[in-house]
């Protein structure tokens, strides 16, 4: 993979794919909308499994196949078609309000990260024009994206899905810098998603039961 | 031999199992206790084989138990085993009073099983990516545990742990890409590039920028998990809300994974970048550590948030004495973390059965507790001064390791520092819990235990541990030292 140049017809792809999903989440960091913040999220995870089919088909990599499947089903499908029932429709969300940081202000931030991403993140032994290059900054980008909403917005909801971008831009990272990545600790990782997601769903509605605006960012209460 | 680094992750699982499926929480409670002692024994066989020999290794390092990580997995599962034996009678005590349903009871051994497992699997992996998976796996097993008492504090407390460890444990496996990458170069399969023993031969010849990059982004990760400072914030809501065995096993096991995990890092940094950049850092995040405990255990008056800010302070000393490096430093940093280990799991299974009695974890509103709790008292007073590193208890000599690490160094004014640093904590604590523990009485007293079983399980756990403390302030056996010499070496 690392040899890939972004002038191959893959690797063009691949690059395109990668710019995709650095939009898609952007896109999530400007809305205000929980329906949309997991409609932007559903569509990151579906390029990502474009990206990993890509790859698969390059490398005729059977694992790899294996991971565009789990990540067209699991991110793509069914984490987001969960969350939209059990929390968005069940927990009536429309709106986040609670963000720490204007939107504007937010997004400035998130243009700064994706600054930063691209001048720190050069990996040194990588030649200008391949692929690796150029998609390990925009991964570390996602990345810090995801981290990002998780630290401005105080809604749990929001703040799940901000974990969720940022776990996915792991993924692109890991896919197109180390295709070679070991499935096993892949499909490892792909668990512990999962069952964090469980876990967060349900104690968003435990909450939730409980009081409400769902204050997840209240400073804690020293005593 | 693989098999039996296997089964001693396995057996607490049988605790899970029988929750899982039996009505009786005594059952429960009882599977926990035989699987947490099973652990225990053949950990120890574990790393006597490991001290003998050859590390026991799989492929790719996926299991993978060297003196460090025999050290580690003792130290895991001496904790486990205190804690399940804590869990019984506080859990039985919780129920009768009704503050737990026996269903929540059941959930709480499930989870208790899953992340004891995972823990003691997490020590014994090398494979970098296999071990984000466990301590990963591990956090979300103790966050089912810390709102379990039904509060909305604890289910806050929860998820502000679960999303702030989430949040650290994803920055840990970008590092771990990052090393991974730095290793890409090189001869051998995708598996030898994310196993520990490969890394650390191979650490001249990883691309040093990206083997900058993975170690930091690594102790920043798992900085989180292990409560350094400025990523401890989810630790001390976390630690007060749990049960108080789960609070024991998070302060006595969890960050020690963390520091596992590190101390692995640290190890390739130093062969690699030289051992002053990977010890720069540390002192960094331990100083900072130490300080932002120190300032928030003055006036705590929850106790059981005060003895959190002291675990994030000792962790601070432990990330110190790695800084300052060395066989001393290291030899300090690893013992200190067994002995910490062992106080703080006495200070919470004692706090917890003060918490149950007295129906508040304030400190200003319980007094002279020695009177009416004479047993428990008294350990949690010894336990206190243990913790302080007062003589003759063991964290005495380890604090006094890396305190002869630091003067050895070129910057022995840090250890002014550090010094004064411990001489406010120790005056912070001691008022704290003198004034709870003597005093005069205060506080409306029940007796939570029914029994002499619950009474001995309440009491003879944590008194044995005391016993083993000031054993290691006055001796330390020759199996653990030749198990921390052989770590020392593996990390300097």
């Amino acid at each position: 993979m690392q040899e890939l140049t972004l002038a191959s017809p893959g690797g063009a792809i691949l690059g395109l794919d990668a710019v995709l999903i650095l939009l898609s989440a952007l896109a999530c960091l400007g809305s205000k909308l929980f329906d949309r913040y997991l409609t932007y999220y559903a569509l990151q995870s579906v390029l990502l499994a474009v990206a990993a089919a890509t790859a698969a088909y390059l490398e005729r990599d059977a694992a790899l196949w294996v991971l565009a499947g789990l990540t067209l089903a699991l991110k793509g499908w069914a984490i987001p078609t969960a969350a939209r029932h059990w929390l968005v429709q069940r927990l009536d969300l429309k709106r986040d309000s609670g963000s720490t940081a204007g939107l504007s202000l937010t997004l400035v931030m998130g243009t700064a990260l994706c600054a930063f991403a691209y001048l720190a993140v050069s990996p040194e032994r990588l030649a200008h024009g391949l692929l690796a290059a150029s998609v390990v900054p925009i991964s570390t980008a996602v990345v810090l994206l995801g981290a990002l909403a998780m630290v401005v917005r105080r809604h749990m909801v929001a703040q799940l899905i901000g974990w969720l971008i940022m776990e996915n831009g792991v993924f692109l990272g890991a896919i197109t810098l180390t295709a070679s990545f070991p499935l096993i600790v892949e499909v490892g990782i792909f668990f512990d998603l999962l069952a964090g997601f469980l876990i967060m769903l349900a104690m968003t509605t435990g909450l939730a039961e409980r009081v409400s605006p769902l204050p997840a960012g209240r400073s804690g209460q020293d005593s | 031999m693989v098999w039996l680094p296997v089964l001693v992750a396995a057996l607490p699982l049988g605790g899970s199992a029988v929750a899982a499926v039996s009505v009786r929480t005594r059952r429960a409670a009882l599977a926990a206790v035989a699987g947490a002692a099973g652990s225990l024994a053949l950990a120890v066989v574990v790393a006597t084989l490991a001290i003998a020999g050859t590390p026991i290794a799989s492929a790719g390092a996926f299991v993978y138990v060297d003196s460090l990580g025999g050290f580690f997995l003792v130290t895991v599962a001496v904790v486990v085993l205190l804690a399940s034996l804590g869990s019984s009678s506080y859990l039985a005590a919780e129920e009768r009073s009704g503050q737990l349903s026996p269903r929540r009871v059941r959930i709480y051994f499930g989870a208790f099983g899953l992340f004891a497992a995972s823990m003691l699997a997490a020590v014994e992996t090398a494979n970098l990516g296999l071990l984000f998976i466990l301590v990963e796996a591990a956090t979300l097993a103790s966050v089912v545990l810390v709102p379990l008492e039904g509060r909305t504090e604890g289910l806050e407390a929860g998820w502000r742990y679960v999303i702030i460890s989430s949040l650290g444990i994803t920055v840990a496996l970008v590092g771990a890409l990052f090393l991974f990458y730095s290793a890409s170069a090189l001869p051998g399969s995708a598996e030898a590039h994310l196993a520990w023993p490969f890394l650390l031969a191979h650490a001249h010849q990883l691309a040093p920028t990206a083997l900058r990059l993975g170690f930091l982004l690594g102790v920043v990760g798992y900085g989180t998990k292990v409560g350094l400072a400025p990523m401890h914030t989810w630790l001390p809501d976390a630690h007060a809300e749990a049960p108080a065995p789960a609070s024991a096993m998070l302060s006595g096991a969890l960050l020690n994974v963390g520091m596992y995990a590190i101390i692995r890092l640290l190890a390739i940094a130093n062969r690699g970048l030289g051992t002053q950049y990977g010890g720069r850092t540390m002192l960094i995040f331990g100083f900072l550590s130490v300080l932002v405990g120190v300032v928030f255990m003055i006036r705590r008056r929850d106790f059981k948030r005060l003895f959190a800010y002291s675990s994030v302070e000792h962790m601070g000393i432990i990330a110190v004495g790695l800084g300052f490096g060395g066989l001393l430093g290291i030899y300090g940093a690893l013992l200190h973390s067994l002995n910490h280990s062992l106080g703080k799991t006495i200070l919470f299974l004692s706090g917890g059965s003060v918490a149950l009695a007295y129906g508040t974890r304030r400190t200003d509103r319980l007094g002279g507790v020695v009177g009416t709790m004479p047993w428990t008292g008294a350990l949690l007073f010894g336990a206190a001064l243990a913790i302080l590193g007062a003589p003759p208890f063991g964290l005495f000599i380890s604090e006094f390791t890396i305190v002869r690490a630091g003067l050895t160094g070129d910057q022995p004014w840090l250890v002014a520092l550090l010094l004064g640093f411990l001489a406010v904590a120790f005056l912070a604590f001691i008022r704290t819990v003198g004034g709870m523990l003597l005093g005069a009485p205060r506080g409306v007293h029940r007796e939570p235990y029914h029994g002499a079983p619950e009474h001995l399980l309440a009491v003879v756990p944590s008194a044995v541990a005391l016993v083993a403390l000031l054993g290691l302030g006055l001796l330390i056996p020759s199996w653990l030292n030749s198990l921390l010499t052989q770590s020392v070496a593996l990390v300097r």
